[in-house]
Formats: C-alpha cells, sequence, structure tokens
C-alpha cells in the first residue's frame, strides 16, 4: 500500500497538480505528520499511526487559501474535511484526497462502521460489511444510577489537559465553551461534573467523525471513544443524520458556533 | 509554506514527556503529542500543551541590559561581556575566588549546567555553584546515596503501572507529574492497591485504596511505625535482609518503641490504618514508594528519605521491577543538574570535590594552571546567608528567580541587595533580575539543542526549533563566551553535541551517551558507562551501588516551628497543575494564567467559620518573617489548622512566610511546615 501511495504523491507534485502534500513520514525512528513537495524523497513514507492530518490542512488553507494541497486521508480524515468544509473551515475544491482504506483491526480499535473515505481511486481494500457488534454491552446493562456512577469515577480522573478538545479536528471554536466560566469554574481538578465533559459531548454530537485521537491523547485513560459512539448512534437514530454526508449539515448546528 | 515537525523534551516537570514542535515558516505554532513516544504515549497536561506560548511574551529579553543610576539601559553583548568580565575579575582580585557563587539552573540543558560548573571551577576557581535542587531534593540526593550509594530514583516511570502496590507520599503527582499520575490510574486499573499518605486531600485521594492524613512533618514517625508493624507481625523479608543489608539491628531496636499507639498520638494517623497500610504494602509482591517534597522539604528531609529507603529494604522492595524508592524530580531538568555537578559537593558524575583524585582528573582535563579548592562549596541559602553578611560579594545566576523560589524572601531580597555585582541570565527581567546590574538574554528550550535529564535517569534530547528571539543567545554559547572573554581556554565549543562528548568522557555515568545513540534510540537511562551499554532500567539489582544497602536508625524529630499560641495554623506550601515554579513561563501563558490567575491560601470550612471568612475574601496570613495578603479558598482539601499556600505568585508569594531552618545535612530549607496566624482584613 506504501508503495502505491508515493507513486501516487509522485504523480500529483511532479504534474503540479497540487503544490503540497500532508502526509505522514518516518523521522529518528517515529512517525510524524509532513508535508511533501516536489522533488523530496518519499521512502520515508509511513501510512500509521494516525494523526489529525486535517487539522493541519485547515491550518495551511487559513494561512493561504490559495495553496494547493493533498492529503492522506482515512475515512475519519475525510469526514473530518467534509464537515470543516460545511463550516466554511476549508475549501474541498482546493484540496485533494489521497484516499486510504484502513483495515479490520483498525476499524474494529476504532468502532468504525465507514473506515474508508469515498474517494473513487481508494487506495486498499475497501472493508463495506464489517460487523462491529454491540461494544457496549455491558455498560448498556448498566442502571440508570450506575451509569452515573462510571461516569463520575471516570471523569473524576480528568487532568483538565484540554487535549480531548486540543486534538480534536472537529474542534476549531474560536471561543470554547470549555472555558467559559458561565458553565464551570476555572483552576480546578478534576473540572466541576459533569458540565465539562458533557459541554464536549453535546458539542462534538453530529460532529465527531469517530476518529479516535480524543481518547488516545487522554492521560487520564477515560473511554472517551464510549461516548461518542452512543451519541453517533443517537443522532441516527433521534435525526437520521449521519457525520460526513455530503447533502445536509447538523441538525443541531447553530451558527454562532465559532 | 514550509512545514515541518521538531521533536524534543517539555521545558516543565520531570516527567520528560517528548513531544513536537509544528513549525510553520520558521514560527513555532503548536504543540503536537508524539504518540510512539514511550514516557508521554501521545498525551500531555495543559503544560506540555501550552508550552510554546510564553516563548513568544512581548516582554522577552532581547539584548542585554547594564544598570546605570537604578535603571536598565540596553547594551551589546560586547560591552556587557567586557564589563561582566572585569568585575569578575577585580572581585577575585581582591576579595578572592570564593567571594564569588554561582547559581545554575534545573530548567536548562546538561550541557549549560556542565559549562556552568566548569566556569565556576575552572574560570572563576570556586566551588560555590549551586541550583534549586537545594530546594526541592537535596535531601533525596544525600539520604539515598548513603542508603543506596546513589541519590536517584531507582526505577523507571512505566514500571509504574505495572507495580502491585504505590505507596504515595508528599507527591501530589496527578499534578505535579501527571504523566506519572496517568500511570497510577493505570496501574490500579491493573489491579495495584493504592496507599496515599498526605494531609492533604487531592485528587488521588479517591482512588486510594488507602488515605492517611499525617500532621506535616511526622513522616519518620509513620515510616518507623510501618516498620515496626512490619517486624511485628513477620512480614520483613528476611533473606533481602541478611543478604543485601547492613546494619539492621539497630534499626529494630530504634522502631521497638514506634508502636501503632504512639505513632497515632505523634502523626494523628488512627492505629488501625496504619497497620492496614502496613500490612498492605508489605504483602504485595512489588511494591512501590513514589514520593516528592513532602518528604524532602523538612529540617528532617534526609532523615524522612532515609526513612523511605528503610522501609524498602525490610520488605525486600528494591532492586526488581515496579519497586523501589522513587523521588519524582520537579523540574524538567533537575536530575540532569544534578548529575552534571551544578553542586557545591561534587563534579560530574557525583565524583566528590574533597577527593584529591577527582580534582586532579578535572585540574587536568580542563587545562588548569590553577587548582580547585579542596573545600566543598556554598549551597543557595548559604550564599543568601553569606550575601547578607557581606561575605559574599557577587553571584552570577543561569535562569533562576530565588526572590520567588527561595524561603524568606525579605532576607534574600536583603542579601542580593547588599551584593557588590549581580549577573543574572535570563528569558525575562524576572523578580531576581531586576536587582541585577547586568542582565543577559538566554533563550528557551525551542531555541536551542541539547540534552534533559528526567527524573528517572532518562537522557533526552532537546532540539532548536526555531531561532533565538531578538538578539538573545543559548545559554551555552553566553558561558562559552564570557569563559573566552576572561582569558580562559576549554570553552571553545562550537555545538552542544562537543560538549557532551567532553560531559561523556568526564563522568563515567555518562560515559556512553551520545547524541548519535540518543538519536537512534531515543534516549538512555544512566547509568551508562560505554558505548555498547544500552542504559540501565532499574538500579541496585542484585547489588546495591555502595555494596550492601545500608539501614539508618532514625528518630522521628518535630519540624522547627510549631503552631502555638500566637501562630496557630500550620501553613504548608506547594505547587499546582496549572503554573510552574515562579511562574516565570506559565504565567506568560494565556491559557494557564486563565485558568488560575493570582495565588490563593486553602483555609478548611470549620476553620474559616471560626474565623468568619468567606470564600474568596481576602486575608492576611503572617508568620514571623513576613505577612501577606491572599484569597481565601474555603476547602476541605486541607484539614483542621493547616492552611496551603502554592508558591508561584509573586503578588503573595508564600515564601515572603516560610521558614528557612535547614536540614543539618542536605542545607534543604523546610518550605513544608511553619507556623502561621490568619486574620480578616475585611475586603
Ligand atoms: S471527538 Fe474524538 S473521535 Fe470525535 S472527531 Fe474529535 S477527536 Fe475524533
Ligand atoms: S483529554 Fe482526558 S484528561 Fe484531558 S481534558 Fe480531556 S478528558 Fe480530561
Ligand atoms: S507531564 Fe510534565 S513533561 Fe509531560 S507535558 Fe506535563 S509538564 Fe510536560
Amino acid at each position: 500500500m506504501e508503495d502505491e501511495v508515493r507513486k501516487r504523491i509522485a504523480e500529483m507534485l511532479d504534474s503540479g497538480e497540487v503544490t503540497a502534500v500532508i502526509a505522514l513520514k518516518d523521522v529518528l525512528g517515529m512517525t510524524t505528520p509532513c508535508v511533501f513537495k516536489k522533488g523530496d524523497d518519499l521512502s520515508s513514507l509511513r501510512l500509521s499511526p494516525h494523526y489529525p492530518l486535517a487539522t493541519l490542512a485547515m491550518k495551511m488553507h487559513k494561512m493561504d487559501p490559495e495553496y494547493k494541497i493533498a492529503i492522506l486521508c482515512r475515512g475519519c480524515d475525510e469526514r473530518a474535511l467534509l464537515e470543516m468544509a460545511k463550516r466554511n473551515q476549508i475549501d474541498m475544491d482546493k484540496l485533494s484526497i489521497i484516499g486510504i482504506a484502513c483495515d479490520e483491526e483498525t476499524a474494529k480499535d476504532c468502532n468504525c462502521s465507514v473506515p474508508y473515505p469515498s474517494c473513487e481511486d481508494l487506495i486498499g481494500e475497501k472493508l463495506e460489511e464489517l460487523e462491529l457488534g454491540d461494544a457496549f454491552e455491558d455498560y448498556k446493562r448498566m442502571s440508570t444510577a450506575e451509569k452515573l456512577e462510571f461516569w463520575k469515577k471516570q471523569f473524576e480522573k480528568c487532568n483538565k489537559c484540554y487535549g480531548c478538545r486540543n486534538i480534536c479536528q472537529m474542534c476549531f471554536c474560536k471561543d470554547c465553551e470549555l472555558e467559559n466560566e458561565l458553565w464551570l469554574k476555572k483552576g480546578r481538578l478534576p473540572p466541576d461534573f459533569p458540565v465539562y465533559h458533557l459541554i464536549r459531548a453535546f458539542h462534538l454530537a453530529g460532529k465527531c467523525v469517530g476518529c479516535g485521537e480524543c481518547e488516545s491523547a487522554c492521560p487520564a485513560g477515560i473511554p472517551l471513544m464510549t461516548i461518542n459512539r452512543l451519541l453517533r448512534d443517537d443522532m441516527k437514530e433521534l435525526f437520521d443524520y449521519v457525520v460526513g454526508n455530503t447533502e445536509e449539515v447538523n441538525p443541531l448546528y447553530t451558527k454562532e458556533e465559532f | 509554506m514550509e512545514y515541518e515537525t521538531v521533536l524534543t523534551t517539555c521545558p516543565y516537570c520531570g516527567c520528560g514527556c517528548k513531544y513536537y514542535i509544528e513549525v510553520i515558516d520558521g514560527v513555532a505554532k503548536d504543540v503536537l503529542p508524539c504518540k510512539e513516544d514511550p514516557i508521554s504515549q501521545g498525551k500531555l497536561c495543559i503544560k506540555g500543551w501550552n508550552a510554546v506560548d510564553f516563548v513568544y511574551s512581548g516582554d522577552r529579553l532581547k539584548t542585554p541590559l547594564i544598570k546605570e543610576n537604578g535603571k536598565f539601559r540596553e547594551a551589546s553583548w560586547d560591552e556587557a561581556y567586557g564589563l561582566i568580565a572585569s568585575k569578575f575579575k577585580d572581585i577575585k582580585g581582591t576579595h578572592g575566588a570564593n567571594a564569588l557563587g554561582l547559581l545554575s539552573s534545573a530548567k536548562t540543558t546538561n550541557e549549560e549546567n556542565y559549562l556552568m560548573q566548569k566556569f565556576a571551577r575552572s574560570v572563576i576557581v570556586t566551588n560555590n555553584v549551586d541550583h534549586c535542587a537545594r530546594l526541592c531534593h537535596a535531601s533525596t540526593v544525600a539520604g539515598l546515596a548513603a542508603a543506596f550509594g546513589s541519590g536517584a530514583m531507582t526505577n523507571s516511570t512505566p514500571e509504574v503501572e505495572e507495580a502491585d502496590c504505590i505507596l504515595i507520599t508528599g507527591s501530589n503527582t496527578t499534578e505535579q507529574h501527571p504523566l506519572i499520575g496517568s500511570r497510577i490510574f493505570k496501574a490500579k486499573e491493573n489491579g495495584a492497591k493504592i496507599i496515599l499518605i498526605d494531609p492533604r486531600a487531592i485528587q488521588l485521594s479517591k482512588f486510594a485504596d488507602l488515605h492517611l492524613r499525617q500532621r506535616p512533618g511526622t513522616d519518620v514517625a509513620w515510616i518507623n511505625g510501618f516498620i515496626h508493624v512490619i517486624i511485628e507481625e513477620g512480614l520483613a523479608d528476611e533473606e533481602f535482609i541478611t543478604t543485601r543489608t547492613e546494619n539492621f539491628e539497630e534499626l529494630k531496636e530504634l522502631v521497638k518503641d514506634y508502636t501503632p499507639e504512639r505513632v497515632e498520638e505523634i502523626t494523628g494517623i488512627p492505629k488501625e490504618d496504619l497497620v492496614k497500610a502496613a500490612r498492605m504494602y508489605a504483602g504485595a509482591d512489588s511494591a512501590s514508594i513514589i514520593y516528592s517534597m513532602g518528604i524532602t522539604q523538612h529540617t528532617t528531609g534526609v532523615d524522612n528519605v532515609k526513612s523511605c529507603a528503610n522501609l524498602s529494604m525490610v520488605t525486600g522492595n528494591l532492586g526488581k521491577p515496579s519497586t523501589g524508592v522513587n523521588p519524582l524530580r520537579g523540574q524538567n531538568n533537575v536530575q540532569g543538574a544534578c548529575d552534571l555537578g551544578a553542586l557545591p559537593n561534587v563534579f560530574p558524575g557525583y565524583q566528590a570535590v574533597v577527593n584529591p583524585d577527582f580534582r586532579e582528573k578535572f585540574e587536568k582535563a580542563w587545562g588548569m594552571a590553577e587548582k580547585i579548592p579542596d573545600n566543598i562549596g556554598l549551597t543557595v541559602v548559604e550564599m543568601m546567608n553569606e550575601a547578607h553578611k557581606g561575605n559574599l560579594k557577587c553571584i552570577y545566576i543561569m535562569g533562576e528567580n530565588p526572590m520567588i523560589s527561595d524561603p524568606d524572601i525579605t532576607h534574600v531580597k536583603e542579601a542580593l541587595e547588599n551584593l557588590d555585582f549581580l549577573v543574572v541570565q535570563d528569558l525575562f527581567v524576572t523578580e531576581t533580575a531586576a536587582l541585577a546590574d547586568v542582565v543577559l538574554p538566554g533563550t528557551s528550550f525551542l531555541e536551542k539543542d541539547g540534552t534533559f535529564t528526567a527524573t528517572d535517569r532518562r537522557v533526552q534530547r532537546v532540539r532548536k526549533a526555531i531561532e533565538p528571539i531578538g538578539d538573545s543567545r543559548p545559554d551555552w554559547k553566553i558561558i562559552c563566551e564570557l569563559a573566552q572573554r576572561m582569558g580562559s581556554k576549554g570553552f571553545e565549543f562550537k555545538s552542544p553535541k562537543e560538549i557532551q562528548d567532553e560531559i561523556a568522557s568526564l563522568t563515567p555515568i555518562y560515559g556512553g551517551i551520545t547524541y548519535d545513540r540518543l538519536d537512534e534510540l531515543g534516549y538512555l537511562q544512566w547509568p551508562c558507562p560505554n558505548a555498547e551499554h544500552a542504559g540501565t532500567v532499574f538500579l541496585h539489582k542484585d547489588k546495591c551501588s555502595r555494596g550492601p544497602g545500608h539501614f539508618f536508625a532514625v528518630e522521628y524529630k518535630p519540624p522547627a516551628e510549631l503552631p502555638d499560641e500566637k501562630y496557630p495554623f500550620t501553613l504548608t506550601t506547594g505547587r499546582i497543575l496549572f503554573h510552574f515554579h515562579t511562574g516565570t513561563m506559565t504565567r506568560r501563558s494565556e491559557k494557564l494564567n486563565k485558568e488560575v490567575p493570582t495565588g490563593y491560601v486553602e483555609i478548611n470550612p470549620q476553620d474559616a467559620e471560626e474565623l468568619g471568612i468567606k470564600d474568596g475574601e481576602k486575608v492576611k496570613v503572617s508568620t514571623r518573617r513576613g505577612t501577606i495578603d491572599i484569597p481565601a479558598y474555603v476547602t476541605r482539601k486541607v484539614p483542621l489548622k493547616t492552611v496551603f499556600i502554592p508558591f508561584h505568585f509573586n503578588e503573595c508569594a508564600a515564601n515572603m512566610l516560610t521558614n528557612p531552618a535547614l536540614d543539618p545535612i542536605a542545607k534543604i530549607p523546610e518550605f513544608k511546615v511553619c507556623a502561621c496566624k490568619i486574620e480578616t482584613i475585611g475586603e
């Protein structure tokens, strides 16, 4: 797969279709986000672990809206870009996508039902009929009181690092409500229960693309993807809304949010 | 658009998280966690996430400053060096080399600490060089070296999550070492028992299987109590004691008197809890002690540390994975600053200055004509005392801020003002730099290369991400240029890499550490004696560094100043999650400063009610040394008759109040206990 991606990157840069390709590469034995330009050595290209590349695309786009970028894209990254575009954070016309499909293990780890981007020239095998099963059976069996207790214990570990927000490709509001003293006191550890975590959860409902970055950035080991998955199911059930679709915007979307 | 990420090491706490700095067109934009870094594993605390902010703070020093008629004016490097060189020479000529003192910095790199002590010992020719480790872990370095032969954390950060039992005392780990705190949570989820011994209720209290709240300053008593119970109940590891240790009988005799009843009287810990905790610790297959300043910052700091060592050895919890005695070092590079000899009693690698062989070794290596003095130099607090008395004439400070960090600030200020000449090298005009005659603009971690050593002896690279701001210069360069200006040889380094090569050649524990190996392996844990050595994950396997582990029979001694009628409260001080030390960096980070914009005094609701104090109201806190006005935070975190003040804030500086009474061996001041009173001021 890596070789195919290398070929695609080289073609796009050589033909002048794009000026820069956002991808991953190996530096000092570790994978880091990077930008490839024409003539760069592509042998160091890597495809994992996942990093929030859509955020980098957005940053570069905001610095120079005319800059032509291609981006290495998994299913979640493409959904992120599409949702960003709906909120005027990025212009999809200025962006080319190098789509790669995730393997079964990765998809299951992420609880992802659409582990591939929608582009036609997808690299890798598309896993369409993936059986995720119900990963939250134990959780769902709990009574409401037990669930409250469960989250209380989890959120009490919170280090208030804001890492879940900082790393999130979908968190780009200028003034984050997590920092609004109307809702919670600043400087407290753990942050006020449950408002700190619920603000984020609700603001990501219908927006979260399921990339898993928040949970992997959480020093407290809080199962944030459980919340995200439950909200994803609710959005489908209550509003019939699926994140990353190209037709409609999130029914909970408010124009004031960024 | 040019984008690159630079992998570097966090400049805040001793956990040693590595992360990427995202640089676009030469400007450091953001911090991005590195998923494959073994310490952070892609997670960071709020300080790490915000580590770029302060670097671009508008008030960064951009040129040297010289004070004239009480005011600073900008100066060229040439003029500043000229002035400093002639003053240093004059003072040395008139009053002797020991009239000068140097303070190195736990915030700067290993290479810079090495150079600073080399400058002290080979250019000025004095052992008067120290740094803020004196104020945090001097007692660790002394205590553990005496007991085991090495004064460092015995085990490694990743091992924490595999322990069966973790005893945490005097460490608010989730606030001060968040990425070690997160491993304590993991250990708990893996089934480990957590024992917390701390006067305050902290985040970890809710996760501890047992939380014992001792009276501040009674640690030797509860530890002796633990050992009493362990021996009484036959839980001691006889085999370990016989084969690996010495002097056990003396300790055994001493702890006979520390019955749970007596310990309860001294410490306030209910005797049933003490027994339960002792059994829990002794019953675990692998039990790890984690401690920090709650143990060290006492007049009995060394005794406390030796007691922790006793406890680990009695149960055989040493020299094995996930055990040991694990002091968490506060600063990003306080371990390295000690390792590289920025201490008045040792050369790099803890080679004692009183040993003539070591003196000769360094005199020769540094090509010196003069002899390095055979006496131990002055420590931080002693320098201030000698300056106050007029014996010390000049101090050169790199990256430290004693005007906030040292005990009894009024005394510090008088001392610094009493000097003939003060040079401060820093990023900003700190409270200390404001008193200087010359201020030199150093650079932040983003603007230079080097290495930091994390709390678990982990040497890691700091990599330059951006060019120095203004006309500031990397600290290693400043020291080299100043030394050359003073006519000294041996400072012709072109890069920190070359400095590390000299370090490796003279420092056996760093002997196998090179930049190439660090690039390849990511880190190396000392001792790493040669280029083939893979580094040392945990110390004292099979045998302690000194041979047999030594038991010290230590009696409990009360703190230097206890509450009385006039000053009825116990004051204890410390740090909080959102800030770091003297706030020079964190208070210039918008996000951090917004979380906690100023200091406060934590007071128990019952005490607050008796005194008629409401939450948020400004009160007056006084001790025999000073008075501050500070908002009250009414909270059950502190027990009755005990108050807590974070020390980061100059407008309500805890160290106006603290007691400079010293531990007799380590010379660490008693920041953790003094007597105070609280009054309302109707604001
Ligand atoms: S909330 Fe978490 S999973 Fe969802 S988009 Fe943000 S980082 Fe990804
Ligand atoms: S990443 Fe985890 S610890 Fe950090 S703020 Fe979010 S939930 Fe809390
Ligand atoms: S835990 Fe320590 S090293 Fe890690 S990001 Fe926070 S301050 Fe930096």
